[in-house]
């Protein structure tokens, strides 16, 4: 592909220690499919090795809106059946800069190691010293190592390396939307972490042409701010008001106009702008519905945000985790870190809000669960497929179709709703 | 598509590499006397056939990251036949057997005093003996004869002087940095720096660079301002400011100091001549200016004795098909690594003065980005790599880089002064970057 991919199918076997390269040729994406359905064949492709696929979206990395979506896909420990987790903030954009179009990571390491990926090549470094590690440390020793803070850590923390039902992947030092227990998929592998970055470029077909797509897509974009339009979608409290006192700034992930993450302070005045010293001041809080749970189940805000620290530092995944935690309310710290230690993932990923969606397929609840008939499958497979956040395609009302125009003029190729359909068939 | 590549594709240099790429063929390229090529079978005693250049490019003690630049050009050109020198070659081996002598920006105090008289020596005999010295921005300061000042004395092959000096210079506007240079009793200064204009001297109107227009434009980083005294020997003189410049003096003063005064000169020197250049013609953006450099060089082969263009030979011990894929790996690995970690430098408020040139963090990437953009042509070449010393000290050097470039970065992060760490880091990469383009052009001379 030498366009809006670059660089080969990466094929990683942790029993032997050694990376191997197929190219990635066009005829598979135009006959699978661009994003997770290329991952989706590429899963089938490998299935004896127990694969864990990492990709990225046909315009993931541009100046798409809400382009910043990749994606892990292996068989859950929680479901039984194969399920994919966002590579949402940078990471998926990352992924797509690494120099590999997709990564297929098969077989068990015989001890613990990461896999760093930078520009088109691919090292296996020995995690020996990052076992048992949380994933705050992990990110923090990988990067230290890399001499980068832009580098973009997927692990799994004590949680993911014992086997928990609960472990999910972090992205960096924060909850991903794994709730399909990939991370336990990593700690089974020995493999503590993916560090993703890259300096290279994307071509388009038709460059100009693509960017003045884009441009206009942006231009008709609401930019809100917070979890309110989340929470109103699927008729939930309004979370936003219950964190205020400890939001100090929202984020969006890469390329997003609507900033929804959430960053609260509760180690500082949350109020405080500059960096004060104060190392780790507080969360990012990445989805609505962990917070919507233990507000929900009577928690206090700064204990709950610490209960979520505590979820994201073991590699749990935040939304069951705190739906376990959510009907005994804590207060102190010491507690709150005993008690996610001792959880023991009961608990089914969900909202708590009244829907009709089933979670046992191939997407979990990371994004608000509207309706069916609203399009919630649609959302999530044109989003995974395309690279655009599928919360931003439910929750801004924007016209998949022109979305799905901005393809040819990227990688010469046509896309609708009908040929997403058959991908998934 | 980047301007870089624009640049890199543009028609004007394509006639160049075509030029030039069938004189490495071995065809016989015919030029008449207006230089223009000969088609059919005039073979008139008038007509002079084009030569295939030995090119030594300086990247000793002074030169800045600019002479870079002047390979990316080369190899645009399609002149392979390329080293990449330091001081000491110079003073040890001469300059006997290279037509192109090309020197670019940098210290201009650092390198006269470590080329010395021996040095000037050198590239003076080189000009007298029929080469070409073109030297842009230091490089020209170096000989201009009105530049006479110890340690600059022995250097003087054009008749003019810099006009951009001062006793007492006003304050600047901007750029405080950069506006400002020692000189004896008095300084260089830079009212305007950026991109200007340049218009054609007449004789030099019918160049192919200035064809469409009279006028092109080029970049003036500290290069001089200058007042040559044959008018004869201007090739261009700055004719207008441009938006894309900035200005320690307010525009309209910098341009009536600036505009009228030569910025190319072109002097005869013996068998030889020698080109001085304030503005980089060389820089990558510029595509016209770029011409008009490959314009000087393509008149200057034209007038050499033709000779076979000289590769490695076929007798050199190959290295082992794994090894070299592994040390090319490792090359690929050390120089991804680097670049990350000084990308992440590029956000940092921090330059370093070393000697009299101020160096900002952008420079690391610039280094590591020119072996960076080559990689893929050497791992095409693998299997005809040849010894397997350079690919050794690249891979042990550009590891070595990854650790300078951490540890200059967690210097920085901490608040400490970084100077020696980043002055052993740029000397490390000029050293790196020559060795890797050396092996570069000796690969792309080869086929």
């Amino acid at each position: 592909m030498d366009t809006m991919y670059y660089g080969d199918i990466l094929v990683v076997d942790l029993d032997s220690g050694k990376t191997g390269q197929v190219e990635f040729e066009r005829q598979m994406l135009e006959q699978s499919g661009p994003g997770l359905a290329s991952g989706m064949a590429l899963l089938r492709e490998h299935v004896e090795g127990e694969p864990l696929v990492l990709g990225s979206g046909l315009l993931t990395g541009t100046t798409a809106p809400a382009s910043c979506l990749g994606f892990a896909l292996g068989a859950s420990p929680v479901t039984g059946e194969p399920a994919v987790a966002p590579l949402s903030q940078y990471a998926g954009s990352e992924m797509k800069l690494s120099g590999f179009s997709m990564v297929v990571i098969k077989g068990k390491s015989a001890k613990p190691v990461y896999l760093w990926l930078h520009d088109g090549v691919a090292d296996i470094v020995d995690a020996s010293k990052l076992a048992g590690k949380d994933t705050w440390e992990t990110t923090d020793a990988i990067r230290s190592d890399m001499g980068e803070h832009l580098i973009q850590v997927i692990s799994t923390g004590p949680a993911g390396e014992s086997g928990s039902r609960l472990a999910s992947f972090s992205i960096n030092y924060w909850g991903s939307g794994d709730t399909a227990g990939l991370g336990a998929v990593m700690g089974e592998k020995n493999l503590k972490a993916v560090a993703l970055r890259g300096l290279g470029m994307l071509d388009a077909e038709e460059p100009l042409e693509f960017y003045h797509g884009t441009l206009e897509l942006l231009s008709g974009s609401p930019a809100e701010k917070g979890f309110k339009a989340t929470c109103a979608a699927v008729k939930a409290y309004d979370i936003d008001g219950w964190l205020k006192p400890l939001v100090h700034r929202y984020r969006s992930c890469f390329a997003c106009p609507h900033a929804c993450n959430t960053f609260v302070k509760y180690n500082e005045d949350h109020g405080v702008i500059d960096s004060t010293g104060v190392e780790e001041p507080g969360l990012l809080i990445t989805g609505a519905a962990a917070p919507l749970w233990l507000q929900r189940g009577g928690w206090e805000v700064e204990p709950a945000c610490r209960a979520l620290e505590a979820l994201c530092r073991e590699g749990m995944d935040v939304v069951r985790g705190a739906r376990e935690l959510a009907g005994t309310p804590l207060n102190d710290a010491a507690e709150i870190r005993a008690a996610v230690k001792g959880l023991g993932g009961t608990e089914d990923a969900g909202w708590p809000a009244d829907n009709d969606i089933s979670y046992t397929g191939l997407f979990g609840p990371w994004v608000p669960p509207l309706s069916e008939e609203d399009g919630w499958v649609e959302a999530n497979r044109a989003g995974y497929v395309l690279g655009i956040c599928p919360a931003y395609i439910l929750l801004s009302g924007i016209d998949v179709s022109r979305l799905f125009e901005l393809c040819s003029p990227a990688a010469g190729i046509e896309l609708d709703a009908g040929r997403i359909a058959e991908m998934f068939a | 598509m980047s301007r870089r590549s624009r640049a890199s594709g543009h028609p004007l240099l394509k006639s160049y590499r075509d030029t030039f790429s069938a004189v490495k063929a071995g065809e016989a390229v015919l030029l008449d006397t207006d230089f223009s090529m000969v088609t059919g079978s005039r073979n008139g005693h008038h007509c002079r056939q084009l030569a295939y250049p030995r090119v030594a490019v300086y990247t000793g003690s002074g030169a800045s990251h600019s002479w870079i630049w002047f390979a990316d050009l080369l190899e645009r050109q399609g002149i392979y036949d390329v080293r990449f020198i330091n001081e000491s070659y110079m003073i040890e081996e001469g300059l006997d057997g290279f037509d192109l002598l090309l020197v670019g920006g940098g210290d201009t105090y650092a390198m006269a005093a470590a080329l010395g008289r021996d040095g000037a020596g050198a590239i003076e005999r080189h000009v007298r003996g029929g080469g070409l010295y073109f030297g842009s921005c230091a490089g020209a300061y170096l000989v201009l004869g009105g530049v006479d000042r110890e340690p600059f004395t022995p250097f003087s092959l054009v008749e003019g002087d810099m006009m951009n000096v001062m006793d007492d210079p006003p304050p600047p506007r901007c750029l405080e940095h950069k506006y400002l240079a020692g000189y004896g009793d008095g300084w260089v200064f830079h009212p305007v720096y950026g991109e200007l204009e340049i218009s054609a001297a007449r004789w030099v109107s019918g160049f192919p660079c200035f064809m469409k227009s009279s006028i092109l434009h080029a970049p003036l980083f500290g290069g001089p301002v200058m007042g040559v005294e044959d008018p004869e020997e201007v090739v261009a003189e700055y004719s207008g400011l441009t938006d894309r410049a900035a200005y320690p003096w307010p525009r309209n003063d910098a341009a009536d100091f600036v505009i009228g005064r030569a910025a190319v000169a072109l002097a005869r020197n013996g068998e030889g001549q020698a080109v001085v250049s304030g503005p980089h013609l060389e820089h990558p953006l510029f595509p016209e200016a770029n011409a008009l450099a490959a314009e000087i060089f393509l008149r200057h082969c034209a007038g050499i004795a033709h000779r076979k263009p000289e590769t490695a030979g076929g007798n050199t011990e190959m290295v082992q098909p794994g090894t070299e894929a592994s040390l090319l790996l490792e090359i690929k690995r050390q120089v991804s690594n680097s670049r990350i970690v000084g990308f992440g430098l590029e956000k940092m408020p921090v330059t370093w003065k070393i000697g009299l040139k101020v160096w900002e963090p952008e420079k690391i990437r610039m280094f590591l980005d020119y072996a960076w953009e080559r990689l893929p042509c050497l791992e095409r070449c693998a299997g005809r790599i040849g010894p397997v010393e350079p690919l050794e000290e690249l891979a042990s050097g550009y590891s070595r880089v990854t650790g300078m470039v951490k540890s200059l970065k967690m210097k920085i992060e901490a608040g400490e002064d970084s100077l020696e760490e980043a002055s052993s880091l740029l000397l490390t990469l000029k050293e790196l970057t020559a060795g890797f383009l050396s092996l570069y052009f000796r690969l792309r001379m080869e086929g």
